[in-house]
């Protein structure tokens, strides 16, 4: 078709590219699929501690219920085990990241939701505090047009998205240099590694390793 | 064209007699009689209802006032989606005016997106909109407007102005001559699910959750059935919200594509089968226009004011 920049057949194919790898080094990204149609999109839990202004990874989720010690709750008095579990609760995060298809823009977008562990869900306040500073000034300049809340349209509750409009034009000059020189690019893989960590997703390297290698 | 004209004006001036009732479990200080308002179908919930909030502000306590949420038989109502679509998809069948019930507490967090002002209306609208051109243009009417146009567009619906709104929409309905329409129809589907699948489906937590009131919940568990929110034994989404797909006004030999072929194409569970008993009415605006209607027609005079065609399934009433 003479529009399909990036088509749904394309996006399909990088995500599983993009989980064949994750599998490898346990990066926990997975597919879903919707119920009662061929659309899905790819998903990864994970459970940050905020520590301040730097979240320290965590990993899987059973590490979280271990009770490793943070500076906070080793000032606690040891045998007030009550008050220890809801500040180390209130203290970690569970981020949930969607990585969907949008047919309208021909291009994936970044859902993401974010609750304490006792489900309480973070507001879109908390999360422009957890935007790291190299990224508020630009996202500032109109936070509505980049951090809004909307509803998952597979799911159908509501999710952070950062929103797609800007998304095919800086795609385009990002893909531009290795399709000339004609390399292989994930384009799951190059933009996730750009939008990703303005809402603390951070992707290892190897994931770009790993496509190079394929050729 | 020139009788087409006031299809728009009659799509743009559509109203919905509506009571709204506080929830009976808000705490009152005094009584807190109905409040009556003729709703525009084309607006949305928070944009048109401050006079609603006031007054039953006036019955609250301050300290129980928070975030307003309004709920129809149970269903938390989404604001944003326009005002005539919450009403064709669960309403319709049931007798005027529409009974909406106010919320101030236990705002349900798995099912409605926070409103926490006016700004957050218009960043839906206008991103809809640019949705809508991307699929009709591929965004360059709406690029090309100036910022002076999109604000015109937006205080056009806020202040409930055709004229203004319509000065500047009409080149969104535009397109080249020899296209015989846009590039795709941006238009969403939404079924009614039958009453078995909100209430119960297939699980016991579900069932139970139905029962429990929020505060009957430790803390802990508040907030966390996915399935259903345990507020009010409240139905949730757990489907698909509605059906979005890319489709073209023109077939490949040139014929216009009808309503009916879109539902052939991405709903066809919608239609009726030639011989069979009719289940469902297709709605859009409170009528059921003819499936051999070109939709690309559609498009241009029955979209809602952020240019998609939302079309509502519901069952056929049965009396």
């Amino acid at each position: 078709m003479e529009d399909e920049f990036f088509g749904e057949k394309c996006f399909q194919y990088y995500c599983a590219e993009f989980i064949k790898h994750s599998q490898q080094i346990g990066d926990g990204w997975e597919w879903k699929t919707a119920k009662d149609c061929s659309d899905g999109y790819m998903c990864k839990t994970e459970f940050q501690i905020k520590n301040g202004t730097t979240p320290s990874h965590l990993g899987t989720p059973a590490s979280v219920h271990t009770g490793f010690p943070t500076e906070e709750n080793l000032e606690l008095p040891v045998d007030d085990s009550e008050v220890m579990e809801s500040a180390a609760a209130s203290k970690v995060i569970k981020y949930e990241y969607h990585v969907l298809y949008s047919c309208s823009y021909q291009v994936p977008v970044l859902y993401f939701r974010a609750s304490f562990l006792d489900g309480k869900p973070l507001s879109l306040t908390d999360i422009w505090e957890g935007v790291h500073e190299c990224y508020k000034t630009r996202l500032l300049q109109g936070p509505w047009d980049t951090i809004t809340q909307q509803e998952h349209p597979i799911l159908g509750q509501p999710f952070f998205v950062l929103h797609p409009c800007k998304t095919n034009e800086f795609m385009t000059a990002v893909l531009k240099h290795p399709q000339k020189i004609n390399r292989n690019v994930n384009y799951i893989t190059s933009w996730l590694s750009i939008m990703g960590p303005v809402v603390g997703l951070n992707l290892p390297l190897s994931y770009a390793k790993a496509t190079s290698q394929d050729e | 064209m020139t009788d087409d004209k006031d299809v728009l004006r009659d799509v743009w001036f559509g109203r919905i007699p509506t009571c709204f009732t506080l929830y009976q479990d808000e705490i009152t200080e005094r009584e807190a009689e109905p409040y009556y308002l003729l709703l525009p179908r084309v607006s949305y919930l928070t944009l048109v209802t401050d006079k609603v909030k006031k007054h039953f502000q006036k019955a609250l306590r301050q300290e129980d006032v928070s975030e307003i949420w309004f709920e129809y038989e149970g269903t938390p109502l989404k604001w944003h989606y326009p005002i005539g679509l919450l009403f064709d998809l669960l309403a319709s069948s049931s007798a005027l005016p529409w009974n909406i019930t106010v919320h101030f507490k236990s705002f349900p967090e798995k099912d409605l997106l926070h409103c926490p002002s006016k700004d957050a209306v218009e960043a839906h609208f206008m991103s809809c909109m640019k949705e809508a051109d991307a699929l009709k243009h591929k965004s360059q009417v709406i690029n090309e407007m100036q910022k002076k146009d999109h604000k015109q567009l937006w205080m056009g619906l806020q202040n409930d102005r055709f004229d203004q709104f319509w000065a500047i929409n009409r080149k969104l309905m535009e397109y080249p001559p020899e296209e015989n329409g846009f590039r795709y129809i941006p238009f969403r589907i939404y079924q009614k699910l039958g009453l078995s699948t909100l209430y119960y489906p297939g699980t016991m937590q579900t069932k139970v959750g139905l029962e429990l009131r929020e505060r009957d919940l430790p803390a802990s568990e508040r907030y966390l059935p996915a399935y259903a929110s345990p507020v009010l034994g409240i139905k949730t989404t757990t489907e698909r919200p509605f059906i979005q797909k890319l489709f073209r006004p023109v077939a490949a030999d040139g014929q216009l594509h009808t309503l009916g072929d879109l539902l052939k194409e991405v709903c066809p569970s919608a239609i009726t089968p030639e011989d069979g008993e009719k289940k469902n009415q297709v709605m859009i605006h409170g009528i059921e226009p003819m499936l051999e209607t070109p939709l690309q027609w559609l498009s241009e005079h029955l979209s809602y004011p952020d240019n998609f065609l939302h079309i509502s399934i519901v069952p056929q009433p049965t009396d």
